[in-house]
């Protein structure tokens, strides 16, 4: 599902040049799930933004769900990103849409049969325990509540990697412990789950692979 | 989907309030100021159309042909190149002319102790010599005739009338064209609002995996709203102008330019003007500016 080889990330801000990831290499097969974890700054931002093309590579090769993304031509951009989920640790949620509409709005933008929109985005909902919240606004929720609309967001489209940007960051423990949850139940459904956490400890119970990346470098894969 | 994005044009033209107002009455005072010109220019054109058809050379004659001398006469003439239609007119023929023009004061005429008008040929040329330089050559040819005292007439007053009419035309794609630069600014500028309104609805759009179509295209049909509605708003502008105005100007417009009445656009004009309205929203569209996720 997903291949770096090589992979070097460096920023330029004038002439200062700072590196972000250093020679990353590592495989994710279909159905995996694994956590990226590493302290603040460790780049695990920086490759999650590499894998759906907000950033590119300095240096080295990326294959993500079967589209070379290091090579990837600006218009095949969004064909990558309707493959993959997203969900940032800031839910990103459109104040002024309800929950539903949040939901169906994906859906909308990806020109979706109009019939099939209301019940998959009902469904997404219902599968993140939301459906009872469908007509309430971003500012009515919880910040649990509003992490599960993105997760809903994320699998309203079916994709077949998830990635999750500190999905739990802001969350106290309980509402963190109903996402890793949420997140396990995705998974389990077959969707590749690639996240990205300096708590790995809260994915604990979760039977999975921890890539640890320190100073741009991946120093553990176990 | 593409009621979605009808739907999401409309919100955003919701969303921007007095800058896209402020658009649309931009685009409607460029084409209301582009069609004021256009019309004058349509009607004078059509002044030069209906004069162009009556340009007339009259050849006066040294003598009075004798009446097997006419037809030689009239037919040599026709012969010339570029004469459509010969008119032979008598000595008598003039007189009674002159009498009925001066109408109540024809006793005049009957003072004379003769007839002192000459008899001529009145010439009309065909289209193409109905310009200055066309009926200046056939003059000259007319001249050469040893029938041929003096040619009187021409075509200068027409494409006076024709050069006006140019003018007013530079002169309404000038002003035009300028309101027309600040209305595309205006719609560039309120795009460029909505763009920034959008800009999480848009960033959310590229994450998940939105064409580039999709994303701009609800701009390029807000553009194009906004220019539709200027334009119908210049037109029912210029429609009412006219309504008010014409009545009054009719007489004038009959004893300066001969024209019966001024005519307005027809629908080939307003299809022109509604699709210049909906291309300049259309370009303000286009060209704003303001990414705010880059790929």
């Amino acid at each position: 599902m997903i291949r770096l080889h090589h992979v070097s990330k460096v920023y330029g801000v004038g002439s200062a040049r700072i590196p972000a990831l250093n020679d990353v290499s590592f495989t994710l097969d279909k159905g995996e799930f694994a956590v990226l974890s590493g302290p603040s700054g460790a780049g695990k931002t920086t490759l999650l933004r590499l894998l759906y093309r907000d950033e590119w590579p300095t240096e080295g090769e990326i294959e993500v769900a079967g589209f070379p993304v290091s090579d990837l031509r600006r218009g095949q951009i969004p064909p990558l990103r309707r493959a993959i989920g997203i969900v940032f640790q800031d839910a990103k949620l459109l104040p002024r849409r309800t929950v539903f509409e949040n939901v169906a709005f994906v859906l909308r933008v990806l020109a979706t049969p109009r019939r099939e929109i209301t019940p998959r985005a009902f469904a997404a909902l219902k599968a993140v325990g939301l459906s009872a919240r469908a007509q309430s606004y971003p500012a009515q929720l919880s910040q649990g509540e509003a992490q599960r609309v993105s997760l809903a967001r994320a699998i309203v489209k079916s994709p077949a990697l998830l990635l999750a940007d500190e999905p739990t960051g802001s969350l106290d423990d309980g509402m963190a412990a109903e996402i890793v949850d949420l997140l396990r139940d995705i998974w389990t459904r077959g969707t590749t789950v690639l996240l990205a956490t300096h708590q790995s400890g809260r994915f604990a119970q979760i039977k999975r692979r921890t890539l640890t990346l320190t100073g741009g470098r991946l120093v553990r894969d176990e | 989907m593409l009621a979605f994005l009808i739907g999401e044009a409309m919100r955003d033209l919701r969303r921007i309030g007095r800058v896209g107002l402020t658009a649309v009455l931009l685009i409607a005072i460029s084409l209301a100021a582009l069609g004021c010109f256009w019309l004058l220019s349509l009607n004078l054109g059509r002044a030069v159309h209906l004069w162009r058809d009556q340009v007339r050379l009259v050849a006066y004659l040294r003598a009075e042909p004798g009446s097997d001398a006419v037809d030689e006469l009239v037919g040599k003439v026709e012969g010339l190149d570029g004469v459509q239609r010969v008119r032979y007119v008598s000595k008598a023929e003039a007189l009674t002319s002159l009498r009925r023009s001066l109408g109540a004061q024809a006793d005049v005429v009957d003072q004379l102790p003769r007839n002192p008008l000459p008899a001529s040929v009145e010439i009309t040329p065909d289209p193409g010599h109905a310009t200055p330089d066309g009926a200046r050559d056939l003059a000259d040819r007319l001249t050469a005739l040893p029938e041929v005292e003096e040619v009187q007439g021409g075509a200068e007053w027409v494409e006076s009338l024709a050069r006006w009419q140019r003018l007013l035309r530079i002169i309404g794609l000038a002003v035009g064209g300028v309101f027309a630069l600040a209305a595309i600014l205006t719609v560039t500028t309120a795009t460029t609002l909505v763009l920034h309104v959008r800009r999480q609805e848009i960033e959310v759009m590229r994450l998940v995996g939105a064409s580039e179509r999709v994303i701009r295209l609800p701009l390029l049909l807000q553009g194009t709203v906004q220019g539709l509605g200027g334009a119908v708003l210049a037109l029912a502008a210029l429609g009412a102008v006219y309504a008010l105005v014409m009545p009054r100007l009719e007489p004038l417009l009959t004893v300066t330019l001969g024209l019966p009445h001024a005519a307005f656009f027809g629908p080939r004009e307003m299809a022109a003007l509604l699709l210049g309205g909906a291309t300049l929203g259309a370009l303000g569209g286009l060209l704003a500016k303001g990414r705010p996720e880059r790929w």
